[in-house]
């Protein structure tokens, strides 16, 4: 004997096209729908991580750093700033700090890298304090340096491929025509870390001549501290620039936030459309099985049975347009990934769309529940038809 | 606020994503201006990608290898390294080629670019990067200018382990600028000759072959 859901079945297959069409426009509303959530939460996790690796939440620069950052690509480090190592000592006396790492970036011009010259350069790390504070970083080849004078350099993949480097190779600094001895080698990790050349802290503070000065202090907090407390003592110390991680976070998120309303406004348009398409579609098939819904209820059929019959009618478009909605945003994952990078001005590493199961059932749910809300009314209209009306409107 | 939200994602772009280092690979710094100086009549270029992996896999590194007589060594000489070629043109004719490849220096990485006609005959020897003592006479003029109008067949008599001459060649000719600087100079004739080796297989049909006695 043939069961409802059969029924509901063959009814919207009597009107293929029809019903193939109101489908698709729900796959395509699912299909953003689902791109978007992912993004929403791939963003935010892919920039956590970005952030995570970094190992520090807290970066104090000397001011005017970041323009002098940009300098040092441009002319060669010659402008950068440098602040005191005393200051160092000091945040580290701080109660909310965990760890610090002080750092300073030098840079040479390479009269020898490419035809005009480029710049190679140089970071120097504490042994003691940032292999701890960047424990995520694993080596190919050799260990970190243990002596903070040791002319020794650690490079990241990409560097020790551009300079042909293993453990155990001589490496130059050009200008400074100094050796040091390559004793790491580390993993690729998909960070700038790739492309750096670590050196012990004093022994680069030595070699360009900047006996306790720096360029940069990395800051872990301490769980249960009060970072913007923290962050807003900090702001108070003279000539030096406080970057915050999180607050770096927040700003790019709210960059973000702009263009992810715009989405979230197509897809809320893609949505409502679909669901007028269902309901014209099942109000349509009502119209037309007008005299066939008389005789069923004729026959005995109540209200109630018409109304889940449509109801179902709707359900099993819906559904089918969620699922085939969420297979396509499966697999378009990757496309739209590259499609976002390129439209957004920064996009953090490691995957911008991430589409789990949670986020598979939320959207069937959603899918779903919009299918039963606009199936009310056309199911409403047929389970509201007079059977003798019905009838005599054919013969008519 | 428009400001600190510059600076913000200025900083977080910096420490976050800029490499200070280019993509490695063993592509030409500013193609348009370096085919334009190595091939001043050219009036556009074709790129071609390749790798010893694609075009044969282990049985051509096995053939290069015995070619170079010297095996491919260390972390960056595999056989999945990406070539990349320029076909150089004129109008619509084909007029040379650029290649270029990486060699372990004493010091550093040496890139080692060659143009060459179609015949396989160097053109231009021409250092992209070098990292050595002796960078500054290595990139003298005079020390590429030795390398013009040799090919493959003058390569294969010089031994790239002992950098000896083993047969007549005019490699010998080819004078070491600084004598401390030996490795880099042996350096440079291993790239050569590795370059001049992958040109013929991939573009001139192993034309060189031929001449090629194993040891």
């Amino acid at each position: 004997m043939i069961n409802i859901f059969q029924v509901a079945y063959k009814n919207l297959l009597r009107k293929k096209t029809r019903s193939g069409l109101t489908i698709i426009g729900i796959a395509l509303a699912a299909w953003v729908l689902v791109s978007l959530l992912g993004f929403n939460k791939g963003y935010e996790s892919s920039l956590n991580s970005d952030i995570d690796n970094l190992g520090y939440q807290v970066l104090v620069t000397a001011k005017g750093c970041p323009y002098e950052a940009a300098t040092l690509m441009l002319k060669g480090g010659i402008g950068l700033r440098y602040m005191k190592q005393r200051i160092a000592d000091s945040i580290a006396k701080q109660p909310e700090v965990d760890k610090i790492t002080p750092m300073l970036m030098q840079a040479v011009f390479d009269p020898n890298k490419g035809e005009s010259g480029g710049i190679t350069a140089y970071l120097g790390v504490d042994p003691k304090t940032f292999p701890k504070m960047k424990s995520l970083l694993e080596f190919k080849q050799g260990v970190w340096f243990s002596d903070p004078n040791a002319y020794e350099a650690v490079l990241g993949y990409e560097a020790a491929e551009l300079e042909q480097r293993e453990v155990g190779d001589k490496l130059l600094i050009p200008d400074k025509n100094i050796e040091l001895k390559v004793v790491g080698i580390l993993k690729r990790t998909g960070t700038q870390d790739d492309g750096t050349i670590f050196v012990p802290l004093n022994a680069l503070q030595n070699i360009f001549d900047k006996k306790g000065e720096l360029t940069g202090i990395g800051i872990k907090v301490k769980k249960d501290a009060d970072i913007n407390k923290f962050e807003e003592r900090m702001y108070d110390l003279p000539d030096v620039q406080v970057v915050s991680l999180s607050q770096v976070k927040q700003t790019i998120m709210t960059l973000v936030s702009t263009a992810r309303v715009m989405v979230l406004s197509i897809a809320l348009i893609a949505i409502l459309i679909s669901v007028v398409g269902v309901i014209n579609t099942i109000l349509m098939s009502v119209m037309e099985r007008f005299q066939e819904i008389g005789i069923l209820k004729s026959m005995g059929a109540m209200a109630g049975d018409i109304f889940k019959l449509i109801w179902l009618e709707t359900l099993v478009l819906c559904l089918s347009g969620g699922l085939i909605g969420t297979v396509l945003a499966l697999v378009t994952a990757k496309l739209t990934d590259i499609l976002i990078r390129r439209i957004l001005p920064y996009a953090p590493r490691g995957g911008l769309v991430r589409i789990d199961f949670s986020l598979v059932l939320l959207t069937l749910g959603l899918v779903t529940l919009i299918g039963l809300l606009s199936g009310i009314y056309p199911s409403w209209k047929a389970s509201r038809v007079r059977p003798l009306e019905a009838i005599r409107s054919e013969v008519e | 606020m428009n400001m600190h939200i510059i600076n913000l994602t200025l900083i977080l772009v910096l420490i976050t994503t800029t490499s200070l280092f280019a993509a490695v690979g063993c592509d030409l710094n500013d193609p348009d201006r370096d085919v334009k100086r190595l091939f001043p009549e050219s009036t556009g270029y074709k790129t071609l990608y390749l790798s010893i992996e694609k075009k044969g896999g282990k049985s051509l590194l096995h053939q290069i290898e015995q070619r170079l007589g010297d095996n491919f060594k260390g972390l960056y000489e595999t056989a999945d390294v990406p070539y990349t070629i320029y076909q150089i043109y004129r109008g619509k004719e084909l007029v040379g080629y650029i290649h270029g490849v990486n060699q372990k220096g004493q010091y550093g990485g040496i890139q080692v670019f060659l143009a060459l006609d179609l015949e396989g005959n160097v053109k231009a020897f021409y250092f992209q990067k070098l990292t050595s003592k002796y960078a500054k006479q290595f990139r003298e003029a005079k020390f590429g200018e030795q390398f013009v109008s040799l090919n493959l067949k003058d390569f294969y008599n010089y031994d790239v382990v002992s950098g000896k001459i083993t047969g007549p060649s005019r490699v010998e000719k080819i004078k070491n600028p600084a004598a401390e600087a030996e490795p880099d100079f042996r350096a440079a004739l291993r790239a050569t000759k590795k370059n001049l080796i992958l040109v013929d297989e991939f573009l001139l049909g192993n034309k060189y072959l031929k001449y090629f006695k194993p040891q």
